[in-house]
C-alpha cells in the first residue's frame, strides 16, 4: 500500500437568481403606532437565514435598530409572492424587494415628521430610530413618535411595498443560447484548493484541507455567510466521494434510497477549511450583495478529482469517487483502457458577461 | 402504560413495541426529537434516557418505562435556556435546525459527563450525527465553548480549530447583472 499525495484546483462562476430571470419578489411593510416594523414578504427561511438578512435590510434603509424589526412569512397566502428559496435568490431578489419597500416606509416617516415637526422631510434625517433636523440634531423626534402621531393624530399608515422582477431574457439563438439581455442578477467567483491523500491499495481518498476563496458581492452578515460557506465545503465533499443520487436528474426516482445507502459526510475526518472572502459589491444587488448559497458546494468535486489525478495519474470520471470507481479507474489505466464518460449538462458561456465581470474584479486584487 | 418524560409522567396508550420517536411525537405532541431515518443512521431523534443519550427511534417504549426520558424541551426553558442551548444560539450553530435537538441533547450528555473541549473528543462523541447544512464548524465551536465553561454572555466567537477566513475587498463595482 502506498498513499499519494496530490493537489487540485478548481473554479466556478454562478448565477445568482433564477437562470434567465424572470423570477420576482414582493414585500409589502408596515409601522405600528409605536414604531415597531412588520415586514411581510413570502421568502420561506429554509435555515439560510433570508429572515435575519431581510431584517437587516429593513432596519438598515429605514434608519431603526435590528430589534425593532418583525418579519412575517407565516403565510404565504398574506405575504405578497416570492418566487422561492432557490437559486441563491433570496437575498438578492428578496432583498431588492424589502429594500424598496423600506425606502418608501422611511419617506413616510420623514413626511409625517416633516408636519409633526412643521420643517421639510428633506431637511430631516433617520437613523436608529430617531428623526433629526440636519445641522440640529437636539430638534429630534422618535419614530415611535412619528407613528403614534401617523396613527392618531393624522389618522394616516406608515406603509410601504415594493417588488423586484430581473426581466425575462428570451433565447434569441437556440444554436447558441444568447439571450436577448443580461440572463442572471448577478454573477459570484469562486476556487477552491483540494488536498488530498489517496491509497492505491483500498481506493480510499482522504481530503486533507481544502483552501477556497470567495467573491460574495457583500458580506451581509458574517456569521451566516461562514455558516453558508462551511456547509457548502461539507456538502461538496460529500458530492465529491460520498453521495450518489442515482438515477440522475431529471428521473423523478433522483434521491438516496435511505440513510443507510446515502452517505453524507459526518463529524469525523474532516478537512481543515480554509477561505478567503472577496467582497466584490454587484451593481444590483441589496447593499452589493450577491447569492453565495448554492455556489459554496460546487468547487470542491471537481478540485478533488483533480486532485487524484495528480496524485495517482487516473481521471475518475464519475461522482462519487467512491473507492471502488477509484480503483477500477486504476484497473483500467493499468489495462490502457478508456475511462468511461457520462453526457453532461449542455453549459452556455457568456463570454461578454463573464469577461466584463471579471475585468471588473481585476481592480479587486489586494 | 407509564412514560415520565420531562419529569411529567403521561399515561400512554400506544403497544410496548412501538418506536419511543413515534410515541413522543405523536401521542404526546413532543416534536423536539425530530424524525430523520428512523433506522438509527442520523441522530436527530436523540433523547436522554437516564441522561444517556439514545436513538427514540430504536427504542421502543416498553424500553422506557420506567426510566427517565428527557428531550430538548426539558434541557431548559424559553426564559432560562440550558449552556449548551445558549452556545448553540451565540454560535449560530443551527441553520434549518432539524439536526439541532438531537446535536443539543447528545452535546449535553457529553458536557454533563465532564467531555473535554478537544475537537477530536468531541467528533468522536457527535459522529452519529449527521448535519446537512453546517459544516459542523460552528456545533464544533458551541460545544467546546461550553466545555471550556465559557460564560454564555461572554463566550468568544474566535477562529474555529476547524475553519478560518480572511477577508479582502472595498467598495467598488463589480460582478454586475441587471439593476
Ligand atoms: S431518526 Fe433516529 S437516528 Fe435517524
Ligand atoms: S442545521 Fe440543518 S441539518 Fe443541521
Amino acid at each position: 500500500m502506498t498513499l499519494h499525495r496530490g493537489r487540485g484546483m478548481s473554479t466556478i462562476e454562478y448565477p445568482t437568481g433564477m437562470n434567465q430571470n424572470g423570477d420576482p419578489s414582493q414585500a409589502w411593510i408596515k409601522v405600528k403606532p409605536d414604531g415597531r416594523v412588520d415586514v411581510f414578504s413570502g421568502t420561506a427561511d429554509i435555515g439560510n437565514g433570508s429572515k435575519t438578512i431581510q431584517s437587516q435590510i429593513v432596519a438598515e434603509t429605514i434608519g431603526v435598530p435590528y430589534d425593532w424589526v418583525t418579519f412575517d412569512n407565516s403565510n404565504t397566502d398574506s405575504s405578497p409572492l416570492c418566487t422561492g428559496t432557490f437559486a441563491s435568490r433570496a437575498t438578492f431578489v428578496a432583498g431588492n424587494a424589502v429594500l424598496k419597500a423600506a425606502r418608501e416606509v422611511r419617506g413616510r416617516i420623514l413626511e409625517i415628521a416633516g408636519r409633526e415637526m412643521e420643517i421639510d422631510p428633506g431637511d430631516l434625517e433617520l437613523e436608529d430610530g430617531s428623526v433629526s433636523v440636519v445641522g440640529t440634531p437636539a430638534r429630534s423626534m422618535g419614530v415611535d413618535e412619528v407613528a403614534g402621531a401617523a396613527t392618531f393624530v393624522h389618522g394616516e399608515l406608515l406603509t410601504g411595498d415594493g417588488a423586484h422582477l430581473n426581466p425575462a431574457a428570451e433565447i434569441i439563438d437556440p444554436e447558441t443560447g444568447e439571450v436577448d439581455k443580461p440572463p442572471h442578477a448577478a454573477i459570484s467567483y469562486a476556487a477552491c484548493v483540494a488536498e488530498v491523500e489517496v491509497d492505491d491499495e483500498t481506493g480510499v481518498v482522504r481530503v486533507v484541507k481544502l483552501t477556497q476563496a470567495y467573491d460574495i458581492g457583500r458580506a451581509m452578515n458574517p456569521t451566516l455567510l461562514e455558516g453558508q460557506i462551511d456547509g457548502g465545503a461539507v456538502m461538496g465533499l460529500g458530492f465529491g466521494l460520498l453521495e450518489d443520487s442515482y438515477p440522475y436528474y431529471p428521473a423523478n426516482e433522483h434521491r438516496g434510497e435511505s440513510m443507510n445507502t446515502y452517505h453524507v459526510p459526518g463529524m469525523e475526518g474532516l478537512p481543515a477549511v480554509e477561505n478567503v472572502l472577496i467582497e466584490n459589491p454587484s451593481t444590483g444587488g441589496p447593499y452589493g450583495a450577491k447569492g453565495i448559497g448554492e455556489m459554496a458546494n460546487n468547487a470542491q468535486p471537481a478540485a478533488i478529482a483533480i486532485a487524484i489525478h495528480d496524485a495517482v495519474g487516473v481521471w475518475v470520471t464519475e461522482f462519487p469517487i467512491t473507492p471502488e470507481r477509484l480503483l477500477a479507474a486504476l484497473d483500467r489505466e493499468a489495462a490502457g483502457e478508456d475511462q468511461p464518460r457520462r453526457e453532461g449538462k449542455r453549459v452556455i458561456y457568456d463570454e461578454h458577461l463573464s469577461v466584463n465581470t471579471v475585468a471588473t474584479a481585476k481592480s479587486w486584487r489586494p | 402504560m407509564d412514560l415520565v418524560v420531562n419529569a411529567v409522567s403521561h399515561e400512554v396508550d400506544s403497544a410496548p413495541l412501538t418506536s419511543l420517536l413515534e410515541v413522543l411525537r405523536e401521542e404526546l405532541d413532543i416534536t423536539g426529537p425530530k424524525a430523520g431515518c428512523e433506522t438509527g443512521g442520523c441522530g436527530a431523534c436523540t433523547v436522554l434516557i437516564d441522561g444517556e443519550p439514545r436513538r427514540s427511534c430504536l427504542t421502543a417504549l416498553c424500553m422506557a418505562e420506567g426510566r427517565e426520558v428527557t428531550t430538548v424541551e426539558g434541557l431548559g426553558t424559553p426564559e432560562a435556556l440550558s449552556a449548551v442551548q445558549q452556545a448553540f444560539i451565540h454560535h449560530y450553530a443551527a441553520q434549518c435546525g432539524f439536526c439541532t435537538s438531537g446535536m443539543i441533547v447528545a452535546s449535553s450528555a457529553y458536557v454533563d459527563r465532564g467531555g473535554s473541549p478537544d475537537t477530536g473528543a468531541i467528533q468522536e462523541a457527535l459522529g452519529g450525527h449527521y448535519c446537512r447544512c453546517t459544516g459542523y464548524v460552528k456545533i464544533l465551536d458551541a460545544v467546546a465553548a461550553v466545555a471550556r465553561g465559557d460564560d454564555a454572555d461572554t463566550m468568544s466567537t474566535a477562529a474555529s480549530p476547524t475553519s478560518s477566513y480572511v477577508s479582502i475587498g472595498g467598495t467598488g463595482n463589480g460582478g454586475g447583472g441587471a439593476a
